[in-house]
């Protein structure tokens, strides 16, 4: 040990946790009954109480997946080592042999700026979505059209930025539309690792920003056959919803089954009338017009596992119909058959969508020797079709003609089909561990409907990365990886259906204006990252450098069409180069007696970031008279960061404030000295958690408030509009108790507890002044179940 | 502790770089203002609930302003045959029957405004045809700056 005793009179109890296979077990909770004392950890599972005075002590340990330790311990005139061996606990539905890396110590050996959350976190903080879900974590944002519908927006950047992998493959929908909402089902997700900051060395191309990874959900323990059934209720727009979920293991073999269903009315504002652009809509009841939804997600899981090999399919299927605020289809006010719509809050009625993304993975790891394999193979189908009644914008046809084949209730559908292929090794020489693999991916993408936005494309892509980690001593890590990536991209010509006037020379002729030519380009890229981490007692360090890339997406080099949505017209840009970033990262961690503080600043340059630039020009023909939107690229500066301070006060209280804040500025380019659009503005979230201990019956009860401070975002670009500041409070109650020996997990929370009206800077309907949902009670109870009478219960 | 000095050199060092960069912001004032579109005005031609004639001409009179520069003018004319509304006037007119279009009125037309000007009058000539269906209409107007901020209005118009 290297830590000296301070005082002669206090002494050392130095706790050395294993499990019953006397392997170490790091990241246990290990503390001392009624005292504030808290353990340094060193590594291999051992726990140093440094300075004890003589006197009796309750040592408590515990650790998920594990039964608790508690022992009675008298110090004397000496210093005590303990060892302590820890039992699984079979009744947790969770593999912890397989999980050999705890929280704690997967951030200290990560180089990027990682956040970890568990369903826990999840049940606790329950949003509409998952990535609402997440949005308490300081730098993770969302945007989306309302509760149901969002997509993660991480330092202020999203859409193809962000790179959501689930079970280890990367989830393709249309990343780059705000109108729609990620296709992951929150009550299958156990576990989400949030990667803040430049990752494509690791994640590929898109990872620009960061990564959402949902893990794969932890294998049933053997011989166990149970599940669990959650229920769900919310008040703001009448949603229940139930997630009932089934496992079964033998020794070797097992099945997972899960079906979620939601179902939900509009939901409600703190508003009577709002106005889109100017045009003034009053809302029955302070219901959002149509904006209701149903949800119904299937998962299904199979496979093997033994010492050396495992292997694990996946089948899912997400199927959302949700309906989109009527008196503005995207940005464009419409007037409503307000009767009609307001007849019933439930009902879906036109415009709304309908998505549904089908999923079967297969992954397969192989332990031989020091290396460890690992195979993941995906097939994706996305299918999102958007419904609306034909309404004739520019030069469109007043009438539908009878003769399409296009239905006309179809206004646009897409159609994506991707196959993937992961192959990674991860060997283990002395002090080294190597990673290295190749990444494949061939998408094919279809369009349909009466409106046009993004032409149909093919693409192929391929990547291959080496990846090392060197523990230098017990303190230090370096981390130094490279990328190779190549991919090709075929968009597939578009012509209108319908015939615009071309003046030329006084003299007016029909054309059909070809949207799309038929573009093939090839992108190669090598990415990089060197970084270190420095791990002490009390203090965690991290830094890392890194280059990361984006290739341009279809819609970017490709797209020429009018987006009613927005009133814009998008013209791409074919010569487009991929997107570069170069991103400094530095995270700091310190843990002093009842302090954790963490500081994570970044700064970020990207020497030709692809903008959508608002021109002062309108185009007659190609635009039917809308404002020209260009894409382009500029070189932009971005820094900030985030701060975590928790005291924790009490064993049963604590207080904690999380606050982000984000710069940009763009420095080449029409927009020169303007920031990036959707930047979110500086915010601090204030929480006070009271979790009494020894309430038995009840475990892990807790009473947390939740104060959101966001600043004003006075620091706008075209077409935004500058958003107020505003304060909103949450309260999170929850606790679990046992019902014939099941522990049932009851939370509580009341969203927006004063009903205030404020608008989301990164809201799609920011634009058109939509205010943020109004007050909402989140009732959401766990219960699992168990048919076996497990035989090793003691 | 040595530790904590690093900590706190550290908070204090972001803090003071955001305080800049907060600060920096002022410095530079970009535009952040949208053009203006004056409908009210006396000599402003259409106006919400105005009604044309077919087979005649007249004179769109259309004036926008702005703080900096103004970019361009769009101006766009549909039928509001279905009700669909794009009117940003708060008076509402008299509308006829919801009908089903035949050969409905349309005309999209983007005007160019001459560099460096901060106001600007808009006089289009636009003929109205006179087979054209008559009844409810719109008259849109979008003007953009030269940075790219866009405003719109929308009027309700009748075309007998």
């Amino acid at each position: 040990m290297f830590y000296c005793i301070a005082n002669a009179k206090l002494h050392q109890l130095i706790v050395t946790v294993i499990d019953d296979q006397n392997k170490p077990v790091p990241g246990a909770s290990v503390s001392l009954e009624k005292h504030e004392m808290v353990p340094v950890a060193a590594p291999d599972g051992v726990y140093v109480f440094k300075e004890l005075p003589p006197g009796d002590y309750r040592l408590h340990i515990s650790m998920t997946g594990y039964k608790s330790f508690r022992k009675k311990i008298t110090v004397t005139d000496h210093d005590i080592s303990l060892p302590v061996t820890l039992h699984p606990d079979v009744h947790v539905f969770q593999e912890v042999v397989v999980q050999n890396h705890t929280i704690g110590q997967r951030k200290k050996e990560e180089q990027l700026n990682l956040e970890i959350v568990k369903s826990d976190f999840i049940q606790k903080n329950l949003g509409g979505s998952l990535m609402q879900s997440l949005e308490r974590l300081p730098g993770v944002k969302t945007i989306g059209i309302g509760p149901g519908q969002s997509k993660p927006l991480i330092r202020g950047m999203g859409f193809n930025r962000v790179v959501v992998i689930d079970r280890g493959i990367k989830h393709e929908g249309q990343q780059w539309g705000a109108d729609h909402g990620l296709e992951i089902d929150q009550f299958a997700t156990e576990e989400v690792e949030i990667i803040k900051g430049a990752a494509s060395f690791a994640y590929g191309s898109d990872a620009i920003a960061g990564a959402i990874n949902v893990k794969s959900p932890a294998l049933p323990a053997a011989n166990t056959f149970g599940g669990d059934i959650n229920l769900i209720g919310k008040t703001n727009n009448a949603l229940y919803g139930t997630s009932l979920n089934i496992y079964g293991r033998t020794k070797k073999w097992f099945g997972t089954g899960r079906v979620t269903l939601q179902d939900y009315g509009d939901y409600r504002v703190p508003a009577n009338r709002v106005y889109v652009y100017d045009y003034p809509v009053d809302l029955h009841n302070n219901y959002l017009r149509n904006t209701a939804g149903q949800e119904a997600n299937l998962h299904f899981s199979t496979g093997y596992i033994n010492k050396q090999f495992r292997s694990v399919f996946y089948i899912s299927n997400t199927y959302s119909k949700s309906g989109f605020f009527a008196n503005a289809h995207g940005l464009e006010p419409r007037n409503v058959d307000a009767a009609m719509h307001d007849r019933s809050s439930r009902d879906i009625l036109m415009p709304y969508q309908e998505v549904n993304h089908f999923k079967l993975i297969n992954r397969s790891h192989l332990r031989l020797n020091n290396h460890a394999l690992e195979l993941e193979a995906g097939y994706q189908n996305n299918f999102r079709e958007e419904y609306n009644r034909y309404v004739n914008h520019g030069f469109m046809p007043a009438i539908y003609p009878g003769t399409m084949s296009i239905p006309i209730g179809l206004e646009r559908a897409f159609n994506k089909n991707v196959y993937s292929l992961n192959i990674k090794d991860q060997l283990k020489l002395n002090r080294h561990e190597l990673q290295f693999g190749i990444n494949g991916e061939i998408q094919s993408n279809t369009i349909n409907g009466w409106s046009f936005l993004v032409p149909s494309f093919d693409q192929k892509s391929f990547g291959a990365f080496i990846y090392d980690k060197i523990f230098l001593n017990n303190r230090t890590l370096l981390h130094g990886a490279v990328r190779y990536d190549h991919s090709h991209i075929h968009i597939h010509s578009y012509t209108d259906w319908f015939p615009s006037p071309l003046e030329q020379n006084g003299e007016t002729s029909e054309i059909h204006i070809e949207r799309a030519g038929d573009i093939k380009r090839s992108f190669n890229s090598v990415t990089g990252s060197i970084g270190i981490n420095y791990n002490r007692a009390q203090i965690e360090l991290k830094a890392n450098a890194g280059k990361s890339y984006r290739v341009p997406i279809a819609k970017e080099l490709g797209a020429n069409g009018v987006n009613y949505h927005y009133f814009s017209y998008e013209r791409g840009n074919a010569s487009l180069n991929p997107e570069e970033s170069y991103q400094l990262d530095v995270t700091a961690v310190l843990h002093k007696n009842k302090w954790r503080i963490q500081v994570s600043p970044f700064f970020n340059y990207f020497p030709n970031y692809i903008y959508l630039n608002p021109t002062a020009q309108h185009d007659y023909l190609y635009g039917a008279g809308n404002q020209v939107f260009e894409y382009t690229q500029s070189k932009v500066l971005r820094f900030g960061g985030e701060l975590q301070v928790k005291y924790q006060a009490r064993e049963n209280l604590s207080a904690e404030i999380l606050a982000e804040y984000l710069y940009a500025e763009q420095l080449s380019g029409n927009k020169r000295g303007y920031t990036l659009p959707f930047s979110p503005p500086p915010s601090a979230l204030l929480n006070l958690t009271y979790g009494p201990v020894h309430t038995e019956p009840f475990h892990r009860t807790y009473f947390s408030v939740d104060y959101r401070i966001t600043a004003a975002q006075n620091n706008i670009v075209p077409p935004e509009k500058k958003t107020a500041g505003y304060a909103v409070m949450n309260i999170q109650a929850g606790s679990r108790f046992n019902i014939q020996k099941q522990q049932v997990q009851l939370s509580l929370q009341l969203q927006n507890v004063f009903n205030t009206r404020y608008l989301n800077h990164t809201s799609f309907y920011r634009l058109i002044g939509l205010p943020e949902q109004g007050r909402n009670l989140v009732l959401s109870v766990k219960v699992p179940f168990n048919f076996l009478k497990n035989k090793q219960e003691i | 502790m040595k530790q904590v000095k690093i900590l706190k050199t550290l908070c204090i060092t972001i803090g003071i770089a955001a305080l800049i960069a907060g600060c920096s912001k002022d410095k530079d004032a970009k535009d952040t203002e949208y053009p203006t579109i004056d409908v009210t005005a006396s000599v402003a031609f259409p106006k919400q609930c105005s009604e044309l004639t077919r087979g005649q001409k007249f004179t769109a009179k259309i004036l926008v302003a702005d703080n900096a520069e103004l970019g361009s003018v769009s101006i766009d004319v549909h039928h509001n045959f279905d009700h669909h509304s794009h009117s940003t006037e708060v008076t509402e007119c008299n509308m006829a029957a919801v009908k089903t279009p035949v050969k409905p009125f349309l005309l999209v037309k983007s005007i160019p405004i001459p560099a460096g000007n901060k106001s600007y009058t808009v006089s289009e000539q636009i003929n109205v045809p006179s087979d054209i269906d008559p009844g409810d209409y719109h008259f849109m107007i979008r003007v953009t700056d030269k940075e790219g901020w866009q405003t719109m209005k929308g009027l309700s118009i009748k075309i007998k």
